[in-house]
């Protein structure tokens, strides 16, 4: 049995950190894409639902979809409990290893955020709690505020580290 | 530069977040007459003033809109998403 | 040299000395300063020549709008070409170059140009250098290159970085002048979200260059005073520095900050430009007026300036303009700038004023010479003296400045720049802005309001009303009294040019455009607003006639007797002054020019050798050298020989893979491929064609079922993201009534081909289920366990290269893991990595396609896929229009192999193909190579082709011609399949 171990998109990558701004990786853990069916009623109460049963946090994708986020890895039987559950309203897909997430937070993570992306990050305009999905820079983001000076970047693994590059290029004058 | 489309999902976005198709026209039914189909491949308005054309929030919502576009001022008037607007139309 | 410095006043700091360089030439400013002002501090007036007749030319502005002063700033990467001294801080070290002169300034050999000038008028271009046309390249162009130009951009890698952002506001203040303040201090005290931005270092504008009073207040201490509050503000931003240069659809505006272009040592860490790109709600334009020229023989004299700007170094940078001033003005601003002058002791030897009764309070000393006008001024590098004609009689005056006003043109770029056209105000004497075209507003001097107090008021009140349709509740800011408030009040009859001079009169100074080239234009022709400039080149190059237009459009008004209104202007486009392209490539260069994907497998690949190549975003292995082998055709060979004879890995995750899920899943499939897929059973793969609705192939991939209502379909790399745009309008705008759920999946999965005839002992060691042939036949696709449950992952029996092959999908961050292990348990077999050009080639050899023939072009049964097709299928992308009566004409170009007689000859991807002993002409062509290759298996090239009747014509001599060398190979067509016809291989 050779040693299998999961390799991190960004495991090559510190934290940057300053009094500013601080980018730092977060966990590859688990990533459920759930997508409804066009004709189905309003699922959002009922993702949340399932979201909390699996401990698991609902952030709005697209109309009809959610990306369903935790820190931690959904052992295989949890997963396709929680895939069976959906049907036949909504599907899910298993993109835990699909997206990679990182973490930008301090007084400059507005600033630096403004640098790639056109959405208003004005506190009015996009609250703690809200998800948009957007450019930053070249890359498509799924973007996350969890708090007035905290954000959570998700993109494709593939780009994840450009992302990263371009990131903490952004972040350079307040470093 | 910089221009702004109105996406019915997301707001406001650059247009570099959007891909262009072209003309909003519907689609003949599949045993329609050639010229439906030559009209609906091949021949396009080049319309002064409104024109709808199927934008899709690529990097966005993903959704697919139909953006009715004014060619000489670049006001959009309307921006729905095409599953809707095919509802409303059937 | 003098000092123009006068002891005490101006903005500046006088305990703060800078030390600079003009030409080479050590010179001393201080803080405060511009270039401009510093050179004309110590009494440096010649600071450069002019575009055709090089001329010596003088400072004649203090701002934007500047033709004359246009220096080369820095070094080596850091030199910036055409920077207006007027616009550039003083910085401690700063190097400034004058332009356009040889061997020196104030020896220039092509003022040589000026005796030649009857030679060098209007259309002097089109006229002279007409004939022979070849010398146009070779003489012409060089020569006027050289002679005519301005500053020359380095060829050394800017090394300074640069920044782009985004910002949202309730309202964009355009200008912080007295409307610009007085707009945003509304604003912002009544909470709305609002962006100031001024191109100079200070807020302020024309303020900081004014001696009145303002409630109790200096005008320049006022200023000061708002662009605090401005700051404390916190739903305020105030960027100076930043000039906002174009609007946008969308109600966009762009805007460049020069963070550190006034700034001896940089901060490495920091940009030193950022392009802004400012979304608002509504705009005030508050760009104030430019001040126009007066077009009279010798205007361009170093020492002849613009009244404003004659104040302003005065007022704000303390420097006298000269030791005896007259002032040329036809309007009242002449005034109020003689009484400042005489104020700070400077003499003001005669104003003259064209109207009958100007200057009703003006109470100084100076002459004050009524119905009459400066002729012409005279003098070499600097002003000597000016002719006074008043009446009949003409006296001439020795003066070492002159200032001088012919009216105030309100400066409207931004507002014309979304298809606006200016208005043309016979009582204001000038164009205006549109009226509120779509959202912007213009306030004060920029609507052609005349006066301090009365545009501080326009500002509030217009600010205030903008923001209420915002829905904040505003009062106008009242600032108490104004004292020494001088309303201009516009000429009693507007001055185009001043008859019975003598020398050029100029109208445009950066391009060398005099009066008599209007006159010439309109004589010729060339009357018409846009043709005149194009004509003379008027307006044109770095300033764009912000000084000259209007006088221009007088002119030529004059000259056609029409009003300026029937003239018209021409037509307003970003950018209102020029933008550094490192502005506008932001941080996009070198490693952030575009994205790099990485696959899952990088690492791996990266630890046995690879050569990577950039397939789009990708990085894929292309072939993983060993030592010894001499060039990447000896790798490639041994990688492909090996995947027959043994087995390799190569890394496939980069392919397109999309989830295609719910209820209608099967119908979607069935629809979007021209084959079958309805009937696809659950654990199955199938090739799919994928059709436009031209009926060409889009693209191609496999399917496979791996549960009743889910699905996996794959896409070739390059069509990945298309094809995941296609799938989404299809399921989102054509048949939304189907219940179809779409995800791409390809980041989700390490993919990797293990293709050979070991291929399946080897993945046997770490699949737990049985995959031999009868247990996991060819085309079979299901889930997989990995050493004993450890893992999971995706098996699919499908092969690209013609062996036994499979491809395994495991979840991304264990790729790494299971291919090393698999590289280890196969090395016993001969397992080897290989890259994406063994890959083409073993698909060569087997005759598969890829978009090298699926060119846009080709329908299935060009490929010889035309059994595939099922037209008894009610609907799919394509079906309609397939089935036109020419793409199923007898001559089509349809896929075939092609290979050389002698296999030591060999031909090229793109020949072309004739018929044995045709000429090589259009009408001959037969067809092309789409892709070749050396094949170890066959021992020679072997090449696939598009050919007329491609599929008829096996065992056909042909000749491969490539045109481009002159190259003709002797081939024979033949079968597109070099490798295992019959499939034995494949179904092992």
């Amino acid at each position: 049995m050779p040693d299998l171990r999961a390799l991190p998109a960004l495991a090559d990558r510190t934290p940057l950190v300053s009094h500013g701004i601080r980018l730092s990786p977060l966990p590859e853990g688990t990533v459920l894409q759930m997508i409804v069916g066009p004709d189905a009623p309003d699922q959002t109460a009922n993702v949340e639902r399932l979201a909390n049963e699996s401990g698991l946090a609902a952030r709005p994708l697209s109309p009809g979809q959610w990306l369903l986020i935790g820190d931690k890895p959904t052992r295989r039987a949890d997963m396709k409990h929680l895939l069976a559950a959906l049907e036949p309203q909504a599907s899910g897909i298993d993109q835990s290893h699909g997206r990679v997430r990182m973490r930008l937070e301090g007084p400059m993570a507005v600033k630096v955020l403004a640098k790639g992306t056109a959405v208003d990050l004005n506190q009015r305009a996009f609250p703690p709690g809200r998800s948009v999905a957007t450019l930053i820079g070249h890359i498509a983001a799924h973007l996350t505020r969890h708090d007035v000076e905290d954000f959570e970047i998700a993109v494709l693994r593939g780009l994840a580290e450009a992302c990263w590059i371009d990131l903490a290029g952004m972040c350079e004058e307040f470093v | 530069m910089a221009s702004l489309v109105p996406c019915p999902h997301c707001g406001s976005r650059p247009k570099e977040e959007f891909t262009i198709k072209g003309a909003a026209l519907a689609r003949p039914a599949p045993d329609a007459d050639p010229d439906s189909w030559f009209h609906y491949v091949y021949l396009r308005e080049n319309p002064r003033g409104a024109y709808e054309e199927y934008w899709h929030h690529t990097a966005g919502c993903r959704r697919w809109l139909i953006v009715c576009r004014d060619t000489v001022t670049h006001q959009v008037n309307t921006s729905q998403d095409a599953a809707a607007a095919k509802g409303q139309a059937a | 040299m003098t000092s123009y410095r006068l002891p005490q006043g101006g903005l500046i700091d006088r305990g703060h000395p800078l030390s600079f360089t003009f030409d080479g030439k050590a010179l001393q400013g201080v803080q405060g300063d511009s270039l401009a002002s510093a050179l004309l501090a110590n009494g440096r007036r010649l600071v450069g020549r002019s575009f055709k007749y090089h001329r010596p030319r003088g400072i004649l502005t203090s701002g934007a709008a500047e033709p004359n002063a246009l220096m080369t700033i820095g070094s080596s990467g850091r030199t910036e070409p055409n920077t207006r001294a007027t616009m550039q801080e003083l910085y401690a070290g700063l190097e400034a170059r004058s332009q356009n002169r040889w061997p020196s300034l104030a020896f220039d050999i092509g003022a040589l140009n000026s005796l030649a000038s009857p030679f060098l008028g209007a259309g002097f271009y089109y006229k002279t250098f007409m004939w022979p046309a070849p010398f146009w390249e070779k003489v012409y162009e060089p020569f006027i290159r050289k002679a005519a130009g301005l500053g020359r951009a380095t060829h050394e890698a800017d090394p300074d970085s640069y920044d782009k952002c985004w910002a949202h506001c309730d309202l964009l203040v355009v200008g912080s002048g007295p409307a610009g303040l007085a707009a945003a201090l509304t604003a912002g005290r009544a909470g709305a979200r609002v962006i100031v931005a001024d191109e100079h270092a200070m807020a302020g504008g024309s303020l900081l260059s004014e001696t009145a009073i303002i409630g109790g207040t200096p005008a320049s201490a006022f200023a000061e005073a708002c662009a605090t509050e401005l700051r404390s503000l916190p739903n305020v931003t105030l960027l100076t520095r930043t000039t906002v240069f174009g609007w946008y659809d969308g109600n966009v505006f762009g805007a460049v900050e020069r963070v550190q272009r006034h700034i001896a040592t940089l901060s490495p860490s920091r940009p030193v430009e950022r392009l802004w790109r400012i979304v608002a709600k509504g705009t005030i334009l508050a760009t104030g007026a430019e001040e126009r020229p007066l077009v009279f023989g010798g205007n361009d004299i170093p020492g002849v300036m613009m009244a404003g700007a004659m104040r302003t170094y005065l007022n704000r940078y303390a420097v006298a303009p000269g030791r005896t001033t007259a002032i040329f003005t036809a309007n009242d601003s002449g005034y109020q700038l003689a009484a400042d002058l005489e104020a700070r002791g400077v003499r003001v030897s005669a104003i003259v004023d064209p109207r009958a009764a100007g200057g009703a309070t003006y109470a100084g000393k100076a002459r004050v010479l009524r119905d009459a006008v400066v002729t012409d001024a005279h003098g070499g590098r600097s002003l000597a003296a000016i002719d006074i004609r008043s009446g009949s009689r003409t006296d001439r005056l020795k003066v070492d400045a002159l200032a001088m006003s012919g009216g105030f043109s309100p400066v409207v770029h931004l507002a014309c720049h979304r298809g606006g056209r200016p208005v043309w105000s016979d009582e204001k004497a000038g164009f205006l802005p549109p009226a509120n075209f779509g959202g912007l507003t213009p306030a004060g001097a920029a609507r052609g309001i005349d006066g301090l107090a009365a545009c501080l008021d326009d500002g509030a009140r217009r600010g205030a009303n903008l923001v209420a349709t915002f829905g904040f509740t505003a009062t106008p800011v009242a600032f108490g009294t104004v004292e020494g408030d001088v309303p201009v009040s516009a000429p009693a009859k507007t001055l185009w040019s001043i008859p019975g001079g003598k020398g050029k009169a100029f109208v445009d100074y950066q391009n060398d455009v005099h009066r008599k080239d209007l006159d010439l234009a309109v004589k010729e022709g060339y009357g018409h607003v846009e043709l005149a400039k194009r004509y003379t080149t008027g307006g044109m190059a770095t300033d764009q006639g912000k000084l000259s237009n209007v006088n221009a459009i007088g002119l030529l008004a004059e000259a056609r007797g029409l009003s300026p209104g029937a003239v018209g202007t021409t037509t307003f486009r970003p950018f209102y002054t020029p933008v550094s392209f490192g502005a506008l490539a932001g941080a996009h260069h070198g490693e952030h020019f575009q994205p790099v994907r990485r696959s899952p497998l990088h690492g791996w690949a990266a630890r046995h050798g690879a050569v990577f190549v950039e397939t789009g975003l990708w990085y894929r292995s292309a072939w993983f050298p060993r030592t010894g082998e001499k060039d990447w055709r000896e790798s490639v060979a041994r990688e492909v020989v090996n995947v027959r004879r043994n087995a390799g890995l190569c890394d496939v995750s980069m392919l397109g893979k999309i989830e295609i899920c719910g209820p209608d899943a099967a119908e979607f499939l069935n629809r979007v491929y021209c084959n079958a897929f309805l009937k696809l059973p659950i654990g199955k793969a199938r090739y799919g064609l994928m059709l436009r609705e031209d009926g060409m192939i889009y693209d191609d991939g496999t399917t496979s079922r791996l549960e009743e209502n889910r699905f996996l379909m794959t896409t070739t790399t390059a069509y990945a993201a298309g094809a995941m745009n296609h799938l989404e309008f299809c399921a989102q705008a054509l048949w939304p009534d189907l219940d179809v759920r779409l995800a791409s999946v390809t980041d989700q999965w390490a993919q990797m081909a293990i293709a050979g005839p070991k291929s399946r002992k080897i993945l046997q060691a770490i699949i737990d289920e049985d995959i031999g042939d009868a247990a996991f036949p060819y085309l079979a696709a299901h889930e997989v366990s990995l050493f004993g449950g450890a893992l999971h992952g995706r098996l699919f029996r499908i092969s690209f290269s013609g062996e036994l092959a499979y491809e395994l999908a495991i979840p991304a961050a264990y790729g790494d893991s299971v291919a090393e292990a698999l590289m280890a348990t196969g090395r016993t077999e001969g397992l080897m990595p290989y890259g994406v050009e063994a890959l083409s080639v073993l698909r060569i050899e087997k005759g598969h396609v890829t978009h090298n023939e699926i060119n846009g072009t080709v329908v299935p049964a060009d490929l010889g896929f035309g059994k595939m097709v099922s037209l008894a299928k009610p609907d799919f992308i394509g079906k309609a229009m397939l089935q036109r009566e020419g793409l199923a004409a007898p001559d089509r170009p349809r896929l075939v192999g092609v290979v050389p007689l002698d296999p030591a000859d060999t031909f090229r991807t793109g020949a072309h193909i004739l018929a044995k002993n045709a000429a090589a002409t259009l009408e001959n062509d037969q067809g092309y190579v789409t892709s070749s290759a050396h094949s170890p298996h066959v021992g020679s090239t072997i090449g696939l082709a598009l050919v007329k009747r491609g599929d008829e014509r096996h065992g056909e001599e042909v000749v491969v011609w490539n045109g481009l060398n002159g190259e003709f190979t002797s081939a024979r067509l033949c079968p597109p399949v070099f490798f295992d016809p019959s499939n034995e291989k494949l179904h092992a």
